[in-house]
Parts: C-alpha cells; structure tokens; sequence
C-alpha cells in the first residue's frame, strides 16, 4: 500500500475481469476488498456466464466484447481468466488498448508468445504481470523471507510437492486438452517451478521432467508432473505436481529446502491441524492472508510506479512458460531439455 | 530363533576412506551382543568359522568374499560389496554356486519404520505403488573420500527395491558437491524407472554438520509411496523422544546411518537395525536358504550405482540391460 500516492488518488483503479469461470471469483474478491482498485465490469464470451457474474457482482456492466470493455475510459487493467491458449491475442489486445494486464498463469503458452507479449508491454509502457499466484501466499514468502535472510546459507537443493487428487470436471474441460491449457506443466506446474525459481535465485538451466497419466490412462495430460530443474549456480530443484494422487482427498504441500549451512522443511502434517472424524482424516487449513488480494497489492504497486522493483516481473513470466514447455518437451523426449533451447538461445 | 551358535571371523578393520571402520563400530560389538554369534580367532580353514565379517578394504572386498566363499564360508560383507556392478556379480555368482549365504550390509531396510512399511505396501494398503519419493541426508561426520553415491546411496536404493520389489530399467542422475571441500560428490540425485513404469527419486547426501542433528546422524530421512489407492509417508527419523534442551539437541532416534545411536543422548529401544540385519544372517544360515537382502540384491544396486555415475558424467538418462548379469 505504500505507492498507490502516484496515481491518481481519486478514483480507485477500474479493473475489468476477462473470463468469468472458477478462479474469476478469487481475482473478484481481491477487488471487493481493496481500497485501490474496483471491478469495472465482466468480460467473457458467453452471454450468460458474463450478465450471470455481474449481476453477482453488485451489477457491473458485462459485455462479450473485449474491445467495448477496454476502450472505456474508466478501464484501467484487466485480470484475465480465460483459457491459457486465449492468453496471447488478449493480451496483445490489452497491451494495444493502453491498459495494465494481470493475467492468469501462465502468462502464454509457448515461448515466442510469451516474449511477443512481453514486448508489447515494453513498448506499450504499461505493466504485464503473470498471476503465479503461490509467490503471494504466506507459506510461500516465509521460505522465501527464510532464505533472503541466510538461514540455509546458500540454497542447494530444494523439494517442493503440491500433491492432491483429481479435482477437474468431465473430459471437456478445456485444461485436460493439451492444445487449449498448454498441457499441465503449463497449467500448475508453473506455480512450482516460479517459486523454486524464485526461492533458490538462480536461473534454470535444465529441466528433466516425468509425467504421468494416473488417474485414467485415456488422460491426454499428465495429471502427476515430476520436474528436475539444475540451475547455472549448481543448484539442483525436484518438483511434483499432482491432481492424479488417492484418496482424491489429499492435500498435501512439503517443501525441504539444504542449504550451505542448513535445511529447511515446512512438514506435510505441520501446515495444518488434523482432523479425524468417522469419514476420515483431513486436513483444517490455518486461517492464512488472501494470496489474491497481496498479489493485488503488488500489481498495483507496479502499475502505480513502473519504475520501483516489481514482485512477479515480465521476465520472470517469460521464464515460467519456458519451463513449463521444457518440462512437456522433456517428458515427450524422455530426455533433459536444455533452457536455452527452449528460449532459443534469447535470456529472458 | 535356533540356538545354534554360529563361530565369526572378523576380516579387515577398513572402508570407504581411512576413518571408516565399521568392523569395530558396528559389526564387532553387534556380534558380541548378539545371541547365537561367538567371535573366533582364526582364518578361512578354521572349522570353527561359520561366518566371515568382511571390512577389507572397498577395491578388495570382492575376492576377499569369493574366497570365504570358497571355503565354505558364510559371508556379511560391509557395503558396498564392490566398487563395480562387474564385480558384485563375480560374488553373487560364487554364493549362487556354493549355496552359503552372501548378506550384504544393508541394514537400513530392517528400520523398524521401513520394515514395517514393506510389509504394508506388499500387503496393498496403497494399492499398486506407482511412486517413492525418498531422501537421505546425514549432517556431518567424516565426507566419504569415494563419494556419498559410493557411500550412502546403496541404503536408500536398497529401502526403495525393499519396498517396492521392482527393479530399476532406466537412471538419470546428477552428482554435486556442495559442502566437501575435498571435491568428492555429496549430494546424489537419482531418478530411477523401475519395472511396471514406477518411478522413484532419491535425494541422498552428507550436509555440513548441523547443531540440531548429531554428527553423523540423519537430519532428514525419509519416504514417500503413492499408490493407486493410498499414500504411505514413512519417517524414519522416528520412532523418537523429541526433547527441548538449553542447547542444540536432536530428536533420539533407533539408529543412525550406521544403525547405532550417537552421541551422550539414549537411542531408541528395542534391537538397532544392525542387530536386525544380524537376525536375519542368523536366521538364513541355520535355515539354509539364501538371505534378504541378497548378493543379487547388491549385484543390481552396483548396476544403479554405476550407471547413475554414467549419467551424471553424460547428463542424459541410462537404460539397463535387463538380464544383463
């Protein structure tokens, strides 16, 4: 909340969603809830679903076209929640229309676009940042505050398991189909390989990556992603994400970080309290900050001075996809997949 | 347990490097602790010798085996049986011939937590395990000059084929050195696909010493098995009493990588994993039958071992023949 006197301070920022589905409520409730910014107004391109979540939303405008929402005045950014294989014309959209762009993991789905968008940005002077969501939870920035502050000494290797069951909907949904979500290292593997990324501070140099098909072997995706990332200062990352693990009810978040001078664990069972009850064991989540709303907070500090250092930067967005597309090209391979390759000789 | 007592020639007081002598830290006094064991003066012709406790040194521990063998000998051979998959095979061949049983030292697998997850997952409370996610990291202590995949990497291989039953088709690994100034590898990362499609990762290393852990000790060991139907998490830094104390003090667990407690602080109760790899040397020669963990056993560890050092050296993945020894 520090910057937000360099902009205009009489009117919040008019935050326009694009996409109306599950994860447009958490992105809706972070605007309810700030001082700073407001909902303009519900894109999406079925009528209903759009009129359906403004009415919910206190009766914003709605329209299903994208251009009608950001040629308006009071328009000022735009949190994108569509398909990942949408992401790349809409944010050059965005980026063309003058506005700011808070976009849904992953920021595209292959290299080139997300560098075209990128650069759009760039040249546009406006602010594109990639919603890795994770980087703003409390969990996440204690390992990291950890690590900043030398408790480790110099990272080494590090684990990090998001493990759960299946939770997607039937053969249609659009992020079981590699051509629309990017595949699944695209989708969530992103979230581990950002924060790993992010916690060791190094840049990745190769990744070996396994998938699997567990929960049905018809799946098209890798429902269990393991990610082997070696970084250039000899650090080494192992990542697994999973929605394919039983019971489905499992929820299950580790992360071991060895150091030069430590190890650092967040525990499986020590997140949360355990709940045992006729119909099982689960798990109660601590009470925790709203990861949406601090990453809010963050686009918003970068769009109120694009100078200052930003929390999630547009190269940091970049470096995500090329992981994600290393890991789908090394399981493809069965082989290691240099960065380089991937980002095509070009650093980020 | 039969009353027989079995005569042990203590063979070779060495190991990997010049400070590690597991003959006298841990095999001498489990022998004398141990009911159904006597130690004997003598040599390979003594017909009071029943057992040879082989600590020669690593690059000579395989002809050493092969000749008590030989002689009619039964054999526990301190880990690793040989520095090379070529010839660990020579041994298991020789123990395949002579019928005696070859036991090679990987005791980890008898951790009362791990002993019992094997007979969990082979019993199907995790259904058709399609996953183990292991790691294996001591804090301080002596860096092994060979190497920790030399070194400690066959007891975390050893758990991981104990638990699963699978061999290993296919390995990638990357070795780094991060905390031996002597520039030998001490952190191993393996990734293993086994028989069936499972696949495995095994991170295992020596840390600098940690005030929080004792020296020598497992700072973090552990095992993770998904299968088609459950999640087995098996921590083997427990069982433990956890204590809070006015200095650095750690968790007091049954054993440390060398299967005894260290330090001032009490272990664990109950038999240490080396008592328990003694029962089951015990048990397999007055039964007559070949032990388990076998020669073979270390026969196809030696197989991973070498080509994880192929793999590290190339940066790409290596397949193993299957049936190649």
């Amino acid at each position: 909340m520090a910057r937000h006197s360099v902009i205009d301070d009489t009117r919040p920022l008019g935050v326009v969603i694009v996409g109306a589905g599950f994860i447009a409520d958490h992105h809706g409730a972070a605007l309810r809830a700030s001082a700073r910014a407001r909902l303009a107004g519900i894109v999406d391109v079925d009528a209903g679903r759009a009129s359906a979540a403004a009415t919910a939303a206190g009766g914003v405008p709605w329209t299903t076209d994208l251009a009608e929402a950001l040629g308006r005045a009071d328009v000022d950014a735009a949190i994108v929640c569509t398909p990942n294989v949408t992401h790349e014309p809409i944010a050059l959209q965005v980026a063309a229309a003058g506005k700011h762009l808070l976009m849904e993991k992953p920021l595209t789905i292959t290299v080139p676009s997300a560098r075209a968008v990128a650069d759009a940005f760039d040249a546009a002077g406006t602010v594109v940042m990639a919603a890795h969501t994770h980087r703003f939870y409390d969990y996440a920035r204690a390992v990291n505050d950890a690590i900043a502050g030398g408790a480790v000494g110099r990272p080494v290797f590090a684990r990090f398991a998001l493990l759960g069951g299946w939770i997607w909907p039937d053969w249609r949904a659009w992020v079981l189909d590699p051509a629309k979500s990017g595949g699944h290292a695209l989708h969530n593997g992103v979230h581990l390989l950002d924060l790993v990324t992010w916690w060791l501070r190094d840049e990745p140099t190769v990744v070996y990556a396994r998938g699997r098909a567990q929960t049905a072997a018809e799946l098209r995706i890798y429902d269990y992603l393991e990610m082997h990332v070696e970084y250039a200062g000899g650090a080494d990352a192992v990542c697994e994400m999973s929605r394919g693990h039983r019971p489905s009810t499992l929820d299950r978040r580790d992360v071991l970080v060895a150091g030069t001078d430590g190890v650092l664990q967040l525990p499986a069972e020590g997140w949360g309290s355990t709940v045992v009850t006729e119909s099982g064991t689960s798990l109660l989540h601590p009470q925790a900050a709203n990861g949406f709303a601090v990453q809010l907070d963050a686009f918003l500090d970068a769009v109120a001075d694009p100078a200052a250092e930003r929390a999630m930067t547009q190269a940091d967005g970049v470096r995500a996809v090329a992981l994600g597309v290393a890991t789908e090209l090394s399981i493809e391979r069965g082989e290691p997949v240099t960065l380089d390759e991937v980002m095509q000789g070009v650093l980020a | 347990m039969s009353d027989t007592t079995l005569g042990v020639l203590l063979l070779g007081f060495a190991g990997l490097g010049p400070d590690q002598d597991h003959q006298r830290s841990m095999y001498e006094p489990a022998f004398e602790a141990h009911p159904g064991f006597e130690i004997v003066d003598g040599d390979l012709d003594d017909p009071a010798v029943d057992v040879v406790s082989i600590c020669v040194e690593p690059d000579r521990r395989a002809d050493a085996a092969i000749a008590a063998l030989q002689a009619g000998k039964h054999v526990l051979a301190d880990k690793p049986l040989a520095l090379t998959a070529a010839d660990a095979a020579k041994v298991a061949a020789v123990a395949a011939e002579t019928g005696k049983v070859c036991l090679p030292a990987h005791h980890q697998r008898f951790h009362p937590m791990i002993a019992a997850a094997r007979g969990a997952v082979a019993g199907g409370k995790v259904g058709l395990p399609w996953n183990v996610q292991a790691d294996f990291l001591v804090a301080g202590g002596t860096p092994s000059p060979a190497g920790e995949l030399a070194n400690f990497a066959v007891y975390p291989l050893d758990v991981v084929l104990a638990l699963t039953g699978l061999r290993v088709r296919r390995v990638y690994a990357r070795l780094t050195t991060h905390w031996n100034d002597g520039g030998a590898d001490d952190l191993a990362l393996l990734f293993l696909t086994h028989e069936n499609g499972l696949t495995s990762t095994i991170s295992v290393g020596r840390t600098r010493e940690l005030a929080d852990t004792r020296p020598a000790g497992l700072a973090v060991h552990r095992y993770r098995v998904s299968g088609s139907h459950g999640v087995l998490d098996i921590d083997a830094s427990r069982p433990a009493v956890v204590l809070r104390r006015g200095e650095a003090s750690s968790y007091t667990t049954s054993s440390g990588p060398d299967g005894r407690p260290r330090g001032r602080l009490p272990g664990w109760h109950g038999p240490s994993t080396v008592d328990r790899l003694l029962d089951e040397l015990h048990a397999a020669v007055t039964a007559g039958r070949p032990s388990s963990p076998s020669a073979a056993d270390a026969v196809h560890i030696a197989e991973i071992v070498d080509a994880a050092r192929t793999s590290a050296a190339s940066g790409q993945p290596v397949d193993l023949q299957e049936g190649s020894r």
